[in-house]
């Protein structure tokens, strides 16, 4: 084995071994992000959704920078069609 | 008496129960001011606007010309609405197909009719408002709706900055969250699945949500600021001395007080004169049990009567006229 491969080998077995450590929290904190952007979701469309909300003027106002992720969200949430009737992404 | 507190505040608000003359008592607190060299904004947020009633004129959203020193307004939040939603729906186009531009006007058109979204908006519109007529105007006077709406409006700017407030907080949590994940490198598998991935443009529409955030509660932190500021603000109940009306101004101070609203005086409207005769004189003296009442509940409270006129206070002439009184 030459000196090269040795330490591509090395190299190879670190980042292996920093995958298999990082991968579990790096999941855990993309996760916690994406609780906190459904959670998110949920406040902007809250009124939509029946759920009153004190401040639907406002949240309306932020419907422009979610309404793409709509789809994705109601699926995830476990909802197999669009909840508002008015919204047919699918 | 409301001459010397409209001289050493910049704004007023004048509540109470409907009926009682708040439209009337607010335009002759500005006019008195206005009398004695001041520039006077008078805002209307009643949405059964009666300043034009009063002053036999139309008087729309935008500030008209009264009379020398007072311009006059009446905020129509339905028209904040709209202009509000126009924008929303046209920025939401932007981003969108055509083909789905029906969907979003409709998602857009049901909003206008949920719940708070006339308070939302005048709220809105009273800020800004606040904010433009500050250094115009030497005064600004506020004649609001029937006491609870106004109770409600004045504990809103809290609510709503707390409100603001929390959705940020959970905002720079989500950010940390992305910050961990882009520091411990890629990972395919959710980084497409989040609102605040790791990609450009994800951080800039985060930015913008921030944004727009930061915007809410600058606006409401600063009105908050500006109606608890005792030195420039104050809150006037105009009453009639009857039983309804002494027992709304009390619970009305109280929703005030718990807001934090500093309540300068109680003005008692349409008092019966004391030499008008008999039947005069029994009122008086019927009005003098309510007045009782209401000054064992609130003791502390300054109280100025306003007797009963002749003749209707409409027009800018009888409006002069009661402004006499104020002096």
């Amino acid at each position: 084995m030459t000196k090269k491969q040795k330490e591509s080998l090395l190299k190879r077995i670190e980042k292996g071994l920093y995958e298999y450590y990082v991968t579990p929290y790096r999941r855990s904190f993309a996760r916690a992000q994406r609780d906190e952007d459904d959670l998110f979701m949920l406040l902007v469309f809250a009124e939509s959704m029946g759920l009153p909300n004190p401040a639907a003027y406002y949240t309306l106002e932020l419907l422009p920078l979610v309404y793409d992720r709509f789809h994705e969200w109601h699926k995830r949430m476990g909802m197999e069609r669009s909840p508002l009737d008015h919204i047919g992404c699918c | 008496m409301l001459l010397d507190l409209a001289q050493s505040k910049k704004i007023l608000f004048f509540g109470g129960k409907g009926g009682v003359g708040k439209t009337t008592i607010s335009s002759a607190t500005a006019i008195a001011r206005a009398n004695v060299g001041g520039k006077v904004l008078l805002v209307s947020t009643d949405p059964a606007h009666n300043l034009g009633h009063l002053f036999d004129r139309p008087i729309g959203s935008q500030p008209v010309r009264i009379t020398a020193g007072l311009d006059a307004l009446e905020l129509d939040p339905g028209e904040t609405i709209e202009k509000h939603l126009k924008e929303i729906s046209s920025s939401l186009h932007k981003m969108m197909p055509p083909n789905l531009y029906g969907e979003v006007d409709k998602h857009v058109a049901l909003s206008r009719d949920a719940p708070g979204m006339h308070e939302a908006a005048l709220l809105e519109r009273m800020a800004d408002v606040i904010e433009e007529g500050y250094d115009d105007y030497d005064l600004i006077v506020f004649d609001t709706a029937p006491s609870g709406h106004t109770a409600r409006l004045m504990v809103l700017p809290e609510m709503m900055s707390a409100w603001t407030e929390g959705l940020i907080k959970r905002r720079e949590k989500a950010d940390r969250f992305a910050e961990f994940v882009r520091e411990l490198g890629q990972d395919s598998s959710m980084e497409d699945k989040t609102i605040g991935g790791a990609t450009s443009k994800e951080q800039e529409r985060e930015s913008k949500i921030r944004q727009i955030l930061l915007r809410r509660r600058h606006k409401f932190t600063h009105l908050r600021e500006r109606i608890a500021n005792e030195d420039e603000t104050s809150f006037i109940i105009v009453l009639a001395a009857e039983r309804l009306p002494v027992l709304e101004t009390i619970e009305l101070h109280d929703q005030l007080m718990k807001a934090n609203v500093s309540i300068s005086c109680l003005v008692v409207n349409k008092r019966a004169p004391s030499d008008s005769g008999d039947f005069m004189e029994e009122r008086r003296i019927q009005e003098e049990v309510h007045l009782k009442t209401l000054s064992e509940s609130l003791p502390e409270s300054e109280r100025h009567d306003i007797y009963l006129q002749p003749h209707d206070v409409v027009g800018i002439a009888a409006v002069e006229q009661l402004a006499k009184q104020l002096q």
